[in-house]
């Protein structure tokens, strides 16, 4: 399975940069990035291995494509990578149907893992109202499961709370504060570190939460992720053990959650990270919640 | 188609070069002539030239037809069209017995649900019934839907699990076999595969060349054809259209970028230009095209308000409005024509800002930049397009395809007699053409003309009885107004001297014929270069 990320948000919202910045910081996953043109990402020459027309490969396992013959032909480019990429990460043109693109996500062989929108906190409010473009913008931040406002560096925090008020009336994304678009690879691309790297992002301090689990049932592994899908939380990803054989993995992105049985996987010990805005993070509630269906 | 010599008996052709059109004595001064007599009894017309088609739909004509209407195959024969699913099985059986492999997918084309309004959905049981073992997709007539078989889900790893929407459920929650928009039809990527590279191969060339010949077509715009610049692609167009036995010209219009997404574009208008030193006389390269928004029946296309009339509005901008102008302007720059596709007045009012805007930093007066389909197109947005040098190549065969449904559903009454207005064209003095926009519809200049004069829809509904034409001017938009768009004008689209012998051959003469019957009238084939090219039958 591979992991399916699609990066949206009008031009100028800072796209680009975000993916740029994934490229330089993660380190733990091999990503695939789907890109319109090569001409807006700055990759270091020594990074680089080989590259031709619509792929370049880099020293740390990562390739990036174009989308130059469509977007069929390069998801099935990357599905016959060998070895396959963990994690396709889309950047959607500026006015793309982000709803509709993630639903490639879903094809067998891929995982959805979400939807994260940036949107420019100096435009965002005038373009959802701007005659050609409003409908389109509009839909993306309905589309998020994640939200950046980029760039609140620019904006008073009066205007900064108005702007997330109204973006709240609009979407029920998790919407978190940036500037220059730096977020923690981590928020994007889901948990795979067990804590956080750099804490005090920009504007944001965001913590981490985890626990462990031997073999539950797959009863309980159940009744554990619909307990944490109903928690308020930007990330979570959890491999949990099944007594009956087999690993469940899981996955919420903001509103989004998703559960997949591995039945061929085995593992005695597993665990659940959890993340979110330092001031938001609500320990007590995960803790209850782990003491009544994991088993450490 | 001109006017100071409007027609004449005879036509003198030299090395594929009109000199003169006239009565036999007017012409014998040119000298030693060799009379050629098998037209007597036919009418000869400039040969059509189709404004916007797609060549590569071609491939689509490869794959076996399950369509509704008859359709014309590229050898001439008739596909005859499906009118219930015992016909589609018994078809869909007969190609499934052709196939060696077992492995291989059975793909079908041109499935059209709207016709089977009282019938159950197509299912996949009713593709079992052709085969449990052998996957089948049967792709849509309109491009964004497809039915497979309980074979092509299975072998697709397709479950009643999978979460893409799109993916039809019957309401038991079991898979139905419907797939809906890409990326449901791309999780049975066997069956789409074949939709999507069919598009690729040679023999679509010739196939297409082949009804364009029947239709009386000489020249063809292909509109977002295939990525021209990579080599591998122009050495097989180059070498397919150069082939004495192609019957057409190509005007290749591509697409600059993925719609929506942004290139660099200086280099890109730059790499065009120096494309232009390999043009041939049948292979002509002389711009781009921009697509700004989706259809009106997809409900994509955006529309000013009071935006569409019943079903929701889905409008899908496909360019990004605040660098319209910076993508724009390069391909204006160096001199290359640039065709913009709204089917949404909205993305039109773009169009026309933008280029008011371009025009005013680079004053290129003869740009004749153009507006294709241009449905929905007001009268302000003709009284501007005129005063900017704008033209427009309206979709007159959405009158007959779905004049209907645009009246009942997509725009209303008012608005859906104003589609593709013509007549106020030519009153506010915008130079139009008219198209098919091929495979989209069937290519045939003689049905998109008896649209524009006829102006009548499959229920017998006239719409907009003031915007009809007259089979004159209809047939100078299917020729020289079409030539005009492209700057051919000088080359192709009237029967001048010095202009290019293509011409169509005519069993009767659309200007005399009751018009309802201009759509009958028997094509013989092409005259290309003074070459003929006799109709496949």
């Amino acid at each position: 399975m591979i992991a399916f990320t699609v990066i949206g948000g009008y031009l100028g919202a800072g796209k680009t940069t975000l993916v740029n910045h994934l490229l330089r910081h993660n380190q733990e996953s091999r990503l695939a990035l789907l890109i319109n043109d090569f001409g807006d990402i700055n990759i270091d020459g020594d990074l680089i291995e080989s590259e031709d027309d619509n792929q370049i490969n880099l020293t740390n396992g990562c390739v990036c494509c174009t989308l130059s013959d469509g977007f069929f032909a390069a998801i099935e480019q990357l599905q016959a990578l060998e070895p396959l990429p963990d994690h396709i990460v889309v950047e959607a043109s500026g006015v793309a149907d982000v709803a509709q693109l993630s639903q490639y996500g879903n094809m067998p062989g891929l995982a959805l893992n979400g939807v994260v929108i940036l949107a420019d906190a100096e435009t965002v409010q005038n373009k959802a109202k701007d005659k050609y473009v409003a409908q389109t913008v509009q839909r993306q931040l309905a589309a998020a499961d994640l939200l950046i406002l980029n760039k609140v560096d620019l904006i008073s925090a009066e205007r900064r709370s108005a702007l997330e008020l109204w973006l709240a009336s609009i979407s029920d994304a998790q919407i978190i504060c940036a500037d220059r678009a730096q977020v923690p690879v981590e928020i994007v691309l889901g948990v795979y570190a067990r804590s956080l790297r750099p804490s005090g992002h920009g504007h944001e301090r965001y913590a981490t939460w985890s626990a462990t689990t031997g073999p539950i049932t797959s009863a309980q592994a159940q009744a554990f992720a619909q307990a944490l899908d109903a928690i308020d939380l930007l990330r979570a990803k959890g491999l949990i053990p099944l007594s009956e054989g087999g690993v469940l993995e899981l996955h919420k992105v903001g509103k989004r959650l998703s559960t997949q049985v591995h039945p061929d996987q085995y593992r005695d010990q597993g665990d659940v990270v959890a993340i979110d805005l330092d001031q938001k993070l609500v320990v007590n509630v995960l803790d209850e919640v782990a003491s009544e269906y994991l088993r450490p | 188609m001109n006017p100071t010599n409007p027609e004449g008996s005879h036509v003198a052709v030299r090395d594929g070069m009109i000199l003169g059109v006239g009565a036999l004595k007017d012409l014998i001064g040119w000298g030693e002539y060799e009379l050629d007599e098998s037209f007597a009894d036919h009418v000869i017309v400039p040969g059509f030239v189709e404004a916007h088609a797609h060549v590569m739909a071609g491939g689509m004509m490869l794959l076996p037809y399950v369509g509704f209407f008859d359709r014309r195959r590229a050898d001439g024969s008739i596909a005859k069209g499906v009118k219930s699913y015992a016909e589609l099985q018994e078809i869909l059986r007969t190609e499934e017995a052709k196939l060696e492999d077992p492995e291989e997918p059975l793909v079908a084309n041109g499935f059209d649900p709207i016709y089977f309004p009282d019938q159950p959905r197509l299912s996949r049981h009713d593709l079992d019934r052709v085969s449990s073992t052998r996957p089948i997709y049967v792709h849509h007539a309109s491009g964004h839907l497809a039915t497979v078989n309980s074979a092509m889900l299975d072998v697709s790893g397709v479950t009643n699990n999978t979460t893409i929407e799109g993916i039809g459920k019957d309401h038991h929650g079991e898979l139905d076999g419907e797939l809906r928009e890409p990326a449901a039809m791309a999780s049975c990527k066997i069956g789409y595969r074949v939709v999507q590279l069919n598009n690729a191969k040679e023999q679509a060339l010739w196939d297409f060349g082949s009804l364009a010949c029947q239709a009386g077509i000489t020249t063809c715009t292909d509109l977002a054809g295939s990525a021209i610049l990579a080599p591998r692609v122009l050495d097989m167009w180059l070498r397919v259209t150069s082939d004495e036995r192609f019957p057409m010209r190509v005007v290749q219009y591509n697409i600059p970028a993925m719609p929506g997404a942004q290139a660099a574009f200086d280099e890109v208008a730059e790499q065009f230009v120096v494309l232009r030193q390999q043009e041939t006389d049948k292979l002509r390269f002389p711009g781009v095209k921009f697509i700004l928004d989706g259809s009106i029946q997809g409900f994509s296309a955006l529309i000013n308000p009071p935006s569409y009339y019943k079903g929701e509005d889905h409008g899908q901008l496909l360019t990004v409005p605040d660098q319209f102008a910076d993508w724009l302007r390069p391909f204006h720059r160096a001199g290359l024509n640039v065709h913009m596709h709204c089917n949404g007045n909205k993305t039109q009012d773009l169009a026309i800002d933008t280029v008011e805007k371009i025009v005013r930093e680079d004053p290129w007066l003869d740009h004749r930049h153009t507006i294709t389909h241009a449905q929905l197109t007001t009268q302000s947005q003709l009284r501007r397009m005129a005063r900017i040098g704008l033209c427009a190549n309206f979709f007159a065969n959405h009158i007959w395809y779905w004049g209907d449904q645009h009246y009942d559903i997509t725009v209303g009454p008012e608005r859906a007699n104003g589609l593709e207005p013509c007549a106020s064209a030519l009153r506010e003095g915008v130079p139009f053409s008219i198209h098919s926009d091929a495979g989209v519809t069937p290519l045939g200049s003689l049905h998109t003309m008896w649209c524009a004069v006829n102006r009548l829809t499959p229920s017998g509904r006239v719409l907009g009885e003031t915007e009809k034409i007259s089979a004159y001017e209809a047939l100078r938009s299917v020729t020289i107004s079409a030539a005009y768009q492209m700057h051919m004008d000088d080359e192709i689209g009237s029967l001048e001297p010095g202009k290019r012998a293509d011409f169509a051959i005519l069993e009767e003469d659309p200007l005399g014929v009751d018009p309802m019957t201009i759509r009958d009238i028997g094509v013989w084939g092409t005259v290309l270069g003074g070459v003929k090219y006799p109709a496949p039958r």
